[in-house]
């Protein structure tokens, strides 16, 4: 049956089985990719797919359950799901159905060019980059992986509280990862891009960011172990500040998994660290005009100048703590439940070129990729410990390349020993950013 | 339900213009989850998920597109849609299936959706109770139950059509201890290709309870482990994460295929200690990365990688092995319908060997004791992996002395492979969700206790 009807349905019979409230999250999406190697393309996907996440009060509980069909069976599914999971809640908090905001921010996130752009124009795109790539330095003769990836989604949020918002968006996104060969010597280099219009894609650019790593890692060596001043590259940063950003999290804190449970009004970081959640920046793949449980998005600051502002809150942790919601209701997909997260978080840029930020280390080391982040992070206790690749500095400047070293410390004091941030943003896949930073000291280990 | 006639129109549509195969795999998928923490039920969910994936090969290339629309309208549409991408020649084909059902292997006597939410926050509850009773440092006890029944169909010109169910049930059991000022945790997550008498008889509730706290407690009291190179003892059960990531993902066709494997055209050499057999094997009965068919079809195998050190085999699926001019060895897995499938590995283990595991600690010298593996990651194309020891101990001229926490192991994977030169005789499988490009998957790891001569352990 068609989504209306379904809705329609689903509601009626969610109000005769004795919900108080309840909403559906519908999701649209169309994705494109496609790889190519050796000028041939290697891979092709073309997607479309739906998904109705239903959540209802029953009781005070909320029962929470989804479909990707949308016939009778669905709706019953649904609705007994839902009231059966409901009856099992034994967590006592408040649970939120939200009305709705007055207004809603614009935020920029779709672009009709995009949708425009035929197979053709993207495979012959992803032809380019790959081309580009084996065209740059004569040891770099084979590309890993090359790929171009659209994606368009809708999302709407409908409840019988008189809610019914919706938005849509799209990004274009390149990558790129080659091998370099010298020797017996192979390395790797990447690089990517994600953008919300075709016309800032620079595939030469692509090219020769994963070309350079590549090449730059080649004869790498590793380094004597110990403490070193570190700069961390603005995408390794960002990748540790989205590994651990739930420790920003109410609901993390609430719950005893993070350390910052109520630690509002303190510093907890360096003076020049200012940290930001803006929903709002469309260079964030996740930016949107509302949250995941219908509030309407804004920028909050998380950590400025190094003091703690507030962590981040969804309805339920804000009503918990007797505060306001920062709008950071988090529903990743629309069979996940509502949560905490963050949408477009960032450390706030310092004054320094990453030259500048090298001048200052002297001597130390330059990270400039990590592994194991999945596995080698302890989102809890802070601690990591990570493979890693990257370069010495020696005397204020870049020296040579290391690899199979590893990079380890613990996020919350790293925050502490933050020296210096960087004076440019970029954000990636990611919905975390920030910029290169200066860091007082890191464990190494290496030979 | 997909239904014969619909499938032979749409593997027509699928083919013609030119495409010299295609494949449809439809799933239907129920699951539920209920999260504890602390003793209370946090959330359950219930969801389905639906749809099917048509992929269309001509020669070395293909085409994946998948949609919700099963209806023979939607299928045929989504197979026009490949079949535009991949070719432009007009080709009448007249495919007619024969249908049949996989053989099982894996008996299920208790469907996972028939347990009532009351059973398995019952579970939940128990294993809460078991971890808290560890020690009082133990703040906070999370506990995750899935269960899963997926019904899916395949079918391909060759006439193949074939539907298989596939049962999951999994617990996890995360333990968080903490002293005020520094938190640790610990984790169990058994699970099998089972139903709810998983826990009647298989994973002990309350052992894979304790077994975590008392990772968080021991973590808890660790001082952080020191980095730089030195001998490592790993222990049997999860340690085969090391197999799995060093060795494992560089045997799938996936990399060997386009040549992106440290091990392409190694075949009949030797690539690891004479001391290492390595196997892969989805045919154990109820085993988590387990099958009845593979993702393409084709019935699942048991498979010797390594044999004494010396390259036996590759891990297959049929667009490699069109590649690779070499046969399916019913290894090609994916996530579920949104994925097209490639190869990846089922239950991979190293075989038990002949040490004794006393003398291989006592003759270890100065080394790091790896009792409990996190996960880790490698790159195939370079042999780079690393992985974390969420559990580890210092040896101390052949005595294991105290626990280290933040422990990581980094390396490549053709050396490791070469250094191992102690393999146990107690050869156990844990289980994991192995990501990689078609998706996060079940997979068990296992090995007995091995050790390598030397490895760079990152610390502070």
């Amino acid at each position: 049956m068609d989504v209306e009807t379904f809705i329609r349905q689903l509601f009626d019979r969610a109000a005769s089985e004795g919900f108080e409230a309840c909403e559906a999250d519908l999701r649209m999406e169309e994705s494109f990719t496609v790889g190519v190697r050796e000028g041939e393309i290697s891979d092709y996907s073309v997607s479309s797919s739906q998904g109705l996440g239903f959540r209802g009060l029953v009781n005070g509980k909320m029962g929470y359950a989804s479909t990707q069909v949308f016939d009778d069976e669905a709706v019953s599914l649904l609705v007994t799901g839902a009231k059966e999971n409901a009856s099992l809640i034994e967590n006592a908090d408040t649970q939120f159905i939200y009305q709705g905001d007055e207004a809603y921010p614009q935020v920029d996130i779709y672009n009709s060019a995009v949708d425009a752009l035929t197979s053709s124009e993207k495979i012959e795109l992803a032809k380019s980059l790959e081309k580009a790539c084996l065209s740059i330095d004569p040891r770099v003769t084979r590309c890993q992986q090359v790929q171009l990836m659209t994606e368009s989604s809708s999302r709407r949020l409908v409840n019988t509280r008189g809610l019914d918002v919706a938005y849509r968006g799209n990004t274009i996104g390149v990558y790129a990862s080659v091998l370099a060969h010298e020797g017996a010597d192979v390395t790797r280099g990447s690089s990517f891009a994600l953008l919300r219009d075709p016309a800032q894609l620079d595939i030469e650019h692509v090219a020769r960011e994963a070309v350079e790593e590549a090449i730059h890692y080649l004869q790498a060596s590793q380094v004597s172990s110990g403490e070193y001043p570190v700069v961390l590259r603005y995408d390794v940063a960002s990748a540790l500040l989205n590994t651990f950003s739930e420790i920003f999290s109410a609901d993390a804190a609430q719950k005893g998994m993070s350390l910052y449970k109520g630690r509002e009004g303190e510093a907890i970081a360096a003076p020049c660290v200012s940290i930001v959640d803006d929903p709002l920046n469309p260079e964030s793949p996740d930016a949107a005009p509302f949250d995941g449980e219908g509030v309407a998005t804004r920028r909050t600051d998380l950590v400025k100048d190094g003091v703690l502002k507030t962590l981040m809150h969804n309805l339920r942790t804000a009503g918990k703590q007797g505060v306001c919601t920062t709008a950071n209701a988090s529903k990743r997909s629309y069979d996940s439940p509502v949560g905490v997260g963050a949408r477009g978080m960032y450390v706030v840029p310092g004054a320094e070129s990453l030259d500048q930020l090298l001048k200052r280390c002297g001597q130390g080391v330059f990270i400039t990729d990590v592994q194991g982040l999945h596995s080698g992070a302890n989102q809890i206790s802070g601690d990591f410990s990570l493979g890693a690749k990257g370069f010495t500095i020696e005397n204020g400047a870049i020296g040579r390349p290391l690899s199979q070293i590893t990079v380890a410390g613990n996020f919350y004091q790293l925050l502490r020993s933050v020296k210096a941030v960087g004076n440019e943003l970029k954000f990636g896949f990611s919905r975390v950013a920030s910029p290169d930073l200066l860091i007082d000291s890191l464990s190494i280990a290496g030979k | 339900m997909l239904v014969k006639n619909s499938a032979e129109r749409a593997l027509s549509a699928a083919v013609a213009t030119g495409g010299d195969f295609a494949e449809i795999f439809y799933e239907d998928t129920k699951s539920s989850s209920l999260t504890m923490i602390n003793d209370q039920t946090e959330n359950a969910t219930i969801s389905r998920a639906h749809g099917a994936g048509i992929r269309v090969y001509k020669g070395f290339q293909s085409v994946y597109v998948h949609t919700n629309d099963t209806t023979e309208q939607g299928l045929i549409r989504a197979a026009a849609q490949a079949a535009s991408a991949i070719g432009n020649e007009t080709v009448a084909a007249d495919i007619r299936l024969t249908g049949s059902i996989a053989a099982n292997i894996h008996p299920i006597k208790i469907m996972p959706m028939d347990v009532s939410g009351q059973k398995r926050a019952c579970v939940c509850h128990s294993a809460t109770a078991s971890a808290q009773s560890v020690s009082s440092d133990i703040r906070q006890v999370r506990v995750l139950l899935m269960g899963k029944e997926s019904d899916i169909t395949i079918a391909n010109p060759d006439g193949l059509f074939i539907g298989d169910t596939r049962v999951y049930t999994r617990l996890s059991v995360t333990a968080l201890a903490s002293n005020g000022s520094e938190n640790q945790t610990g984790s169990s997550n058994p699970g099998a290709m089972m139903g709810f008498e998983l826990f009647d008889t298989r994973v002990d509730v309350d052992k894979a309870a304790r077994d975590a706290a008392k990772t968080a407690v021991t973590m808890l009291n660790a001082e952080p482990c020191r980095g730089g190179v030195m001998p490592v003892v790993i222990d049997n059960g999860f340690g085969g994460v090391i197999f799995h990531e060093a060795c494992g993902h560089s045997l799938e066709a996936t990399s060997v295929a386009i040549g992106m494997s440290e091990f392409s055209g190694r075949l009949g050499q030797k690539i690891a200690s004479e001391k290492v057999t390595a196997i892969d094997d989805g045919t154990i009965p109820n085993e988590w990365g387990s099958l009845n068919i593979d993702d393409e079809g084709t019935p699942t195998t048991r498979l010797v990688l390594i044999e004494n050190g010396v390259l036996k085999n590759y891990m297959i699926d049929r667009l490699n092995g069109r590649r690779m001019g070499m046969p399916v060895t019913g290894s090609a897995r994916r996530q579920d319908y949104t994925f097209a499938p490639t190869s990846r590995m089922r239950n991979t283990f190293i075989a038990a060997g002949t040490d004794e595991e006393s003398e291989i600690i006592s003759t270890a010298g100065d080394a790091l004791y790896a009792k409990k593996m996190g996960g880790g990651s490698v790159n195939p194309a370079t042999g780079e992996f690393n992985f974390a020891v969420q559990e580890g101990y210092i040896i101390r001229a052949g005595q294991i002395d105290r626990p280290v926490r933040g422990a990581t192991l980094v390396g490549k994977g053709s050396e490791i492979l070469l250094k191992i030169d102690r393999v146990g005789r107690d050869m156990k499988m844990a289980q994991g969700m192995c990501g990689s490009r078609s998706g996060s998957i079940p997979t068990n790891v296992g090995q007995p206790m091995i050790r390598v001569t030397d490895i760079t352990v990152g610390g502070r």
